[in-house]
């Protein structure tokens, strides 16, 4: 299969603001409070004001005073002292448990999701028995099995947990051993065992160490629970749970004495689950930390900030359908800034016309289209520039007008098509769930125009194949159905995002041909958004060459691959496959797309050009009317190319 | 020629199972119906196919990702098809590969130096300065530096990902690198610098190629010869340049004739010719026979009863098809005469 990288350049802001802005004091308490439950659990011989078992029936039951901070409970035993040397008992419980849970779980977790098979079966099946009982029951029995304590207790809660972890540990094992990094492991020659400790074991840490701090907390819980009932630590002994018993026992008389061992139960859970969180987002995959401009190229001041546009608007064309000027979309950064993804672009369409969007990954190509139809993403904001569709302005419109304007005014066609139908649904259905929603047709006048349309799109035996879910079709014929959706409501624009990319050049061809007829039959106007030019000399009409967010180039399909003018898109057309016969060394462009941020702040290309000259280091605008071109030196470079 | 063979693939057979309810052998798939293939040393094979044409299932048993369900696959004087995916290290070593997506091929965990150096680790007795000299020797080779060695992942680009797998696959100097779709996930602007890395340090380092694509045009580049597979077999093997410029089997010329032109006026000519052919509505897999004969335009009643076997072509190499069956007349002439 043939995949593109997408053009999405806003998932890694978005992620690092929430890291950056989120709640330090808070982790800092937490972090205080585990330090201070440690502290006393080794010191608590040394810290506690009285001894705990110590009893006193004359002052028992006394509210917290100067003497007993805390109070005393029915035996006249200091509450503080007491919930300190709990304090042991849990750090010693929680410590013991969460090992014996770790050490048997995540083990026999990565083997059985690695190896498969048998072995998988038959521990799986085990666990499913395990887990089918309640939870308290098992560690009953086993208790029954091992006799009563603490340390038995946390034996038993040890194995009553381990299920959890084998199932997490096999669940993200199976999914990493498809990786293709595996694979490649596999291929160097590393063992099996080599694989899962040095592999795979790092990459599926952030699950664990969540699992690690809830089972922490599930097993303070458990802890107090068995004490509670009496299988766990033994009277005399203080823990948080026996304290907790006591508390139930007296609760009409003194209802205080559940609140001491409650709120450090609550505290030191909440505190646990939240440094799981920090520690997790510190190993995780480093997707976290936001990702730092390409190694390689070369670092440049930020962007200047782009005036909206000194180049006049693109000249008003017959019949025109969507005419959009000055876009400019930025998305939010870490410091609160905001980073344009793309600047200054102006384009318009007529009806009947194909317009390419060409541009390779980090261009701001399928960004356009998004912006266009208001479907990008919240962190994305549209902060300049008009989006006028039949007449109107998208951008003056609210969010139920644009919706309203989605549904029949435009449409959307994707690179991937059986993920953009929902596999729960007939595609005969989804189609007429539009149908419905929007023309308001009845059900058998919706199913028939259903019909019709799939057979419009070359399905044959299309009453039969309405009724099919979308992964009994092939790849091709997904998108056909895909499009027939998108026609559904008689669109007088289509936006279709890489669709053909995904598919094989036999298919290609054939969808290529089908928008073709149809444009010919319905007169819609067709946004072609691709990163193939051999693709887009072939749909379309007229062609904008995109880089960096910006149009560089906008021509009718002949004179563009006659005679491209930006050194970009000569770059690109030299460098397709198919344009040299000649043996490698092939004709290249320097280094790589620039990602957003890191644009050079004249001419973005400058950077990779041949032709660079020092009048490059200003911004350059888009020159030319019907042919538009955005380089200063683009009319000596006509020269040259003649010689 | 297959004497000297470094890699000599003889009726391969792939089968896939799939699971039944209980995650037991359900049906069985046939992926890959019999291949022959050979690549001699420092050359490059192309295999080219669309999806689901076996093509990555040939590479994928030649690594010992897969068992292979019948046939030969010889590699020196091994047979690897018969080590059903255990491969001793010394056969292990000498076999490499590149895989298509750079995204997902690195292990997101481990740094630069790490990935280059893990074949080292498994295969040498090195020691840690020794591998962390040799680490900055194959980033070189890649047009990487020393400074890389000890970032993730995350921090470079498609292009700089590849370039990294690369520089790891090159590290224990094998004899033959399984390419598979090395350069299709990346930008125009940057496969033709991988292609032109690949092709430089073969030349150099005398590596045999096994390159998996689906473009024909791309693969023409580097490659010494091209097999084109459909369904499972493959239909047409001969010299780059023969397979390219005068295709033999209907389906390598379809192949061709799909993909889309640079020129827009010759892509409309195409275009009329392709309308002007009847549309046919048949199933893609013919049942028995040649896998094609549904969609050829020159089907004949011999080919629904027998599968082709390999005919000599003109210009060098093989095409399963009868029309180049000489002792039948029809030599390929015939094919000539359509008009493309």
């Amino acid at each position: 299969m043939k995949t593109v990288p997408s053009d999405g350049a806003a998932a890694a802001p978005t992620r690092s603001r929430r890291r950056a802005g989120g709640s330090a004091v808070i982790v800092s308490i937490a972090g205080a409070i585990l330090s201070l439950l440690v502290f006393l659990a080794v010191f608590a011989d040394l810290v506690s004001p009285y001894d705990p078992l110590r009893q006193n029936l004359i002052a028992s039951l006394q509210w917290p005073s100067a003497a007993h901070w805390l109070g005393t409970d029915d035996l006249g035993r200091d509450v503080l002292s007491r919930l300190i040397h709990g304090c042991r008992i849990a750090v010693i419980a929680a410590g013991e448990a969460t090992s014996i849970a770790l050490l048997i779980g995540v083990p026999i977790g990565l083997f059985i999701g690695y190896r498969g098979g048998w072995w998988d079966w038959i521990v799986m099946r085990i666990v499913e028995a395990v887990v089918s009982i309640p939870g308290i029951m098992v560690a009953i029995v086993i208790l029954a099995l091992l006799g009563t304590g603490l340390h038995k207790a946390m034996i038993a809660l040890g194995i009553l947990f381990s299920t959890s972890f084998l199932r997490l540990a096999r669940g993200v094992v199976l999914a990493e051993r498809e990786e293709v990094y595996v694979r490649s492991a596999r291929v160097v020659g590393a063992s099996d065992g080599r694989i899962l400790l040095r592999h795979i074991l790092p990459n599926i840490a952030p699950p664990l160490i969540v699992q690690t701090t809830l089972t922490v907390g599930a097993v303070l819980l458990a802890e107090a629970g068995l004490s509670f009932i009496g299988l766990g630590v033994q009277p005399p002994d203080a823990s948080w749970g026996t304290m907790l018993s006591t508390a139930a026992a007296f609760m009409d008389l003194h209802w205080f004495l559940a609140i001491p061992p409650g709120v450090a139960i609550i505290l030191t859970v909440l505190s646990i689950n939240l440094i799981g969180d920090v520690i997790r987002d510190g190993v995780g995959r480093g997707i976290a930390v936001a990702a730092r401009p390409d190694a390689g190229a070369p670092r440049h001041a930020a962007p200047a900030v782009v005036e909206p546009s000194a180049a006049p608007p693109p000249r008003h064309r017959p019949d025109e359908v969507l005419r959009v000027e000055g876009l400019r979309v930025t998305v939010a950064t870490a410091d609160g800034g905001e980073l344009p993804l793309i600047s200054d672009l102006s384009l318009s369409i007529s009806k009947g016309e194909t317009l390419g969007l060409v541009g390779e990954s980090g261009s701001g190509k399928t960004l356009t289209g998004l912006a266009i139809l208001g479907l990008t993403s919240v962190a994305l904001r549209t902060t300049h520039g008009s989006i006028v569709l039949n007449g109107r302005d998208l951008r003056g419109l609210s969010q139920r007008q644009i919706e309203e304007v989605r549904g029949n005014e435009v449409a959307m066609v994707f690179q991937d098509p059986t993920t953009s139908l929902n596999p729960a649904f007939t595609v005969g259905s989804q189609i007429a769930e539009v149908l419905r929603a929007k023309h308001g047709l009845s059900k058998p006048a919706a199913w028939a125009r259903t019909v019709e349309l799939i057979d419009r799109v070359g399905i044959p035996r299309p009453a039969e194949r309405a009724r099919a879910f979308p992964h009994e079709l092939s790849g091709g014929m997904a998108q056909r159905i895909a499009i027939a959706r998108a026609l559904s409501c008689n669109p007088s624009l289509l936006v279709a995002d890489e669709p053909t990319t995904a598919l094989d050049v036999t298919v290609q061809q054939e969808i290529l041909d089908l928008f073709r007829d149809l444009q010919a039959e319905f007169g819609m106007a067709i946004l072609f958004v691709t990163h193939d030019l051999a693709v887009a000399a072939d749909i379309c009409d007229r062609i904008s060459v995109m880089y960096a967010g910006e149009m560089v180039e906008m021509a009718e399909v002949g004179a563009l691959f006659a005679r491209p003018r930006h050194p970009y898109t000569r770059g690109l057309l030299s460098a397709m496959p198919h344009a040299s016969d000649r043996m490698p060394p092939l004709p290249t462009i320097r280094g790589n797309v620039p990602r957003p941020g890191t644009w050079p702040a004249g001419c973005r290309f400058s950077n990779r050009c041949d032709f660079r000259i020092a009048a490059c280091e200003r911004r350059i605008p888009l020159a030319g009317a019907d042919r538009q071109v955005r380089c200063i030196r683009a009319d000596e470079l006509i020269l040259e190319a003649a010689q | 020629m297959s004497d000297e063979a470094l890699l000599e693939i003889r009726d391969l057979r792939v089968t896939y199972w799939g699971k039944s309810l209980l995650g037991f052998k359900g049906r069985a798939f046939d992926a890959v119906k019999g291949a022959n293939l050979s690549i001699r040393p420092g050359q490059t094979l192309g295999l080219v196919g669309e999806s689901g044409s076996g093509k990555s299932s040939i590479a994928n048993a030649v690594l010992g990702l897969v068992p292979a369900n019948g046939g030969t696959i010889r590699f020196g004087d091994v047979d690897l098809a018969a080590m059903r995916t255990r491969y001793p290290p010394d056969v292990r070593g000498q076999i490499q590969a590149v895989f298509q997506d750079p995204y997902s091929s690195l292990n997101p965990s481990m740094t630069v130096e790490d990935i280059v150096t893990e074949p080292l680790r498994v295969h040498t007795t090195m020691s840690r300065a020794e591998r962390r000299a040799r680490a900055v020797d194959l980033l070189r080779l890649v047009s990487l530096s020393e400074e890389h060695l000890e970032r993730h992942p995350h921090q470079f680009s498609g292009g700089q990902r590849q370039r990294i797998a690369i520089a790891s696959a090159l590290a224990l100097t094998p004899k033959l690198i399984v390419l598979d779709e090395p350069v299709s996930a990346l930008d125009v602007s940057t496969q033709n610098q991988i292609i032109n890395l690949l092709y430089e340090r073969r030349d150099e380092l005398g590596i045999a190629y096994l390159l998996i694509a689906h473009d024909l045009a791309l693969v023409h580049h580097i490659s010494d010869r091209i097999a084109v597979m459909y369904l499972g077999h493959i239909v047409e093997e001969g010299p780059s340049d023969r397979v390219y410029r005068s295709p033999a089997h209907p389906y390598t010329r379809a192949l061709l004739d799909a993909v889309p032109l640079l020129d827009p006026d010759a892509q409309r000519r195409r275009r009329a010719s392709r309308k002007a052919a009847p549309a046919r509505e048949t199933p893609r897999l013919a049942a028995q026979g040649c896998p094609y004969r549904n969609r050829c335009p020159h089907a004949m009643p011999r080919c629904e009863a027998d599968l082709p076997p390999d005919y000599p072509v003109d210009g060098g190499g093989t095409a399963a098809c009868y029309l180049f069956d000489a002792a039948a007349g029809q030599g390929s002439a015939r094919l000539r005469a359509v008009p493309a």
